[in-house]
């Protein structure tokens, strides 16, 4: 699959763009503050329906177009395979409506609303996700490694969700249970009443969160595998990197009496996913008093992580920056090579001035892989970031204030 | 809204604009358009509204929306009293009804359990649900919610309680649409589709 066109209007610094991307490898150089993140930052939301930006959406509007009466963006791709194949259109049209939530007792200020369009037909937002892959490398890459359990599910749930539409659709009811169940053991704690209303939560979080668990364990395996190969490359061999699934709940915590495996440890891999379901059911009736005191749900796939060990060694704590960064950027290698596993197409590569982070031979490990996909999109605040062989290769592009010159000479 | 505006057209802009699914834009478009439409419709349009209330009342039995009570389908003894289709809304009775292909009565729950949004069972007509089984021991009780999460979990609550009953309870097949092609079918619908297969 790759991205044939872009086109911005109202999008961040973008008043209007038109940009044809038939190139393998275009990199974007540019001055800070021009515009180079917010580009891929588009492309991202094109992808998976989501900024990797952390921030409210109304932010993503051009502030020039925050004063007109009808304030919008329109971000729209055209992804084809290569050849002449028919091009798919996605289109985003973010909106700002002043109108408060209905319901709502207002006061919460104007709402954005996000209409997608796939080649001009509404869709939901999750239908974008998976037909234009991406993975996305930031400099903050490095948090993954250090920061909060959080970013690293939602780091795993944006590669699972482009890999697979069963697992997408199985974690937004899966988020849409745990809001309701929440809400309930709130009310149970608070004014008491028949618990037994939990059941069918119950039963639909194990449902949907026996996917969850499953599928992240079996990627989690497979990032591994793979990061555990470029880790070697990116260290010249002189690193070990360990990826390990922590779950919740964590068959190696739970009693083993309850599980239905008579006493082993629960292994998701090997399990069938109603065997998961069945288990991770058990464990929530089984918990269900805890909960209830709690007024929250304790336990399951949202309260997931990552474990990042060098030598037995938890990077998290113990890394140095070098290090966390260096297992961040192998992660995240492995995601490329698990996407073309899983799809059997490779996906677009967006690297955001990442290699002026970079010492020389983690540099020669990013090139390389630079160099084995269809179609990278790379940005750079210095032109001497790139070897003249690889410049010579790409197309280029200076940014400036929101608006793309092509470079030649 | 801005002081320009008499207070009478600020304040129906105002009003239909808490309508569910018309915003700031279509009501202040709706509110000038009574304003100059010459037939009357804006003095009918209110006494419809004023009749809303004083000429309606719910049905004691199904809890539907009626002008007497009983409303006219559990006043029809030529409808199978035994049976009883529990919806969420009334709108659904119409839908129901449209069909033509329904001869029993009904029970409108006025909406669907949601703990985020507070409704809890005694929010819905539940608890007279459980009284019209007990007292009036229907044969069937047909769950009609929709199939929606809330939907699925109001069945599956009033399956619970009236479990013990011995009223039979099924819940509504559900199906392919009608003209849906089999392969443009998404996996939940077809996987349901298959769930609620019968016998041919
Ligand atoms: N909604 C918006 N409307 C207009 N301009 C915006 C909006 N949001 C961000 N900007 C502008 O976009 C610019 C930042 O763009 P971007 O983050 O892409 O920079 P960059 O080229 O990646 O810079 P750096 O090299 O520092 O990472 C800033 O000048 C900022 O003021
Ligand atoms: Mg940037
Ligand atoms: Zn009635």
């Amino acid at each position: 699959m790759r991205l044939n066109h872009l086109s911005l209007t109202n999008f961040r610094n973008y008043a209007r763009l038109e940009l044809g991307l038939s190139d393998r490898l275009t990199v974007f150089q540019g001055a800070n503050a021009q515009g180079k993140t917010n580009l891929l930052e588009a492309i991202h939301l094109l992808a998976t329906g989501r900024s990797p930006r952390v921030g409210a959406e109304r932010e993503l509007i051009n502030w020039l177009a925050l004063e007109s009466s009808l304030p919008y963006a329109r971000l729209v791709a055209e992804i084809g395979a290569a050849g002449d194949a028919p091009t798919e259109r996605l289109e985003v049209v973010l909106e700002l409506a002043r109108t408060p939530a209905p319901g709502g007792g207002g006061g919460n200020g104007p709402v954005v609303r996000k209409q997608v369009r796939i080649n001009g037909v509404p869709k939901r937002g999750l239908d974008l996700i998976g037909r234009l892959r991406v993975v996305l490398f930031l400099p903050e890459d490095v948090s993954l490694v250090a920061g909060a359990p959080t970013e690293r599910r939602r780091y795993l749930d944006i590669a699972l969700c482009q890999i697979s539409a069963s697992y997408c659709r199985a974690l937004g009811e899966y988020n849409k249970v745990l809001s309701q169940r929440n809400a309930l053991l709130r009310r149970l704690r608070d004014e008491g009443g028949d618990s037994g209303q939990l059941a069918f939560w119950d039963d639909q979080a194990a449902e949907h969160g026996s996917v969850l668990l499953q599928r992240r364990a079996h990627a989690v395996s497979e990032l591994n595998r793979l990061a555990a190969e470029r880790q070697r490359d990116l260290t010249g061999g002189a690193e070990r990197l360990q990826l390990g699934y922590l779950p919740s709940p964590d068959p190696a915590k739970v009693i083993a009496s309850r599980s239905a495996t008579g006493g082993d440890r629960f292994a998701f891999e090997t399990a069938a996913r109603e065997q998961t379901a069945g288990w991770l059911l058990a464990h929530l009736r089984a918990t269900r008093g805890r909960d209830v005191a709690a007024g929250s749900s304790l336990s399951g796939p949202h309260r997931d992580d990552m474990a990042f060990t060098v030598e037995g060694h938890d990077l998290r704590t113990f890394g140095s920056r070098g290090q966390q960064r260096t297992a961040a950027l192998a992660l995240k290698l492995a995601e490329v090579q698990m996407m073309r596993e899983a799809t059997g197409d490779m996906p677009l590569l967006l690297l955001d001035d990442v290699m002026s982070e970079l010492d020389a031979i983690r540099r020669r490990t990013l090139l390389d892989a630079l160099a084995q996909v269809d179609q990278a999109l790379v940005t750079t605040t210095d032109w001497d970031d790139f070897t003249p062989e690889l410049l010579a290769q790409a197309r280029r592009w200076q940014v400036a204030q929101g608006a793309l010159e092509r470079v030649t000479a | 809204m801005s002081q320009t505006l008499a207070r009478p057209v600020s304040n129906l802009i105002e009003l239909l604009s808490r309508l569910p699914g018309i915003g700031p834009k279509t009501a202040s478009r709706l509110t000038f358009y009574l304003l100059r439409e010459p037939n009357g419709l804006a003095e009918a349009l209110s006494t419809a509204l004023a009749a809303l209330s004083v000429g309606t009342v719910l049905c004691q039995r199904c809890f539907n929306i009626a002008e007497q009570s009983p409303c006219p389908i559990c006043a029809d003894l030529s409808r199978d009293q035994t049976l009883i289709c529990v919806v969420e809304e009334p709108m659904d009775v119409l839908a129901i009804e449209r069909t033509g292909a329904y001869r029993g009565i009904y029970h409108i729950l006025h909406g669907a359990l949601s703990p985020i949004d507070g409704v809890y069972p005694e929010k819905l007509r539940i608890a007279e649900l459980m009284e019209r089984v007990r007292v009036g021991e229907p044969r069937e009780v047909i769950l009609a919610t929709n199939p929606s999460l809330e939907g699925e979990n109001t069945a599956a609550y009033i399956y619970q309680q009236l479990q013990t009953s011995g009223v039979s309870i099924t819940r509504l097949a559900r199906g392919l649409p009608v003209g849906g092609d089999l392969e443009y079918t998404d996996e939940v619908t077809l996987s349901r589709a298959l769930e609620g297969r019968r016998s041919m």
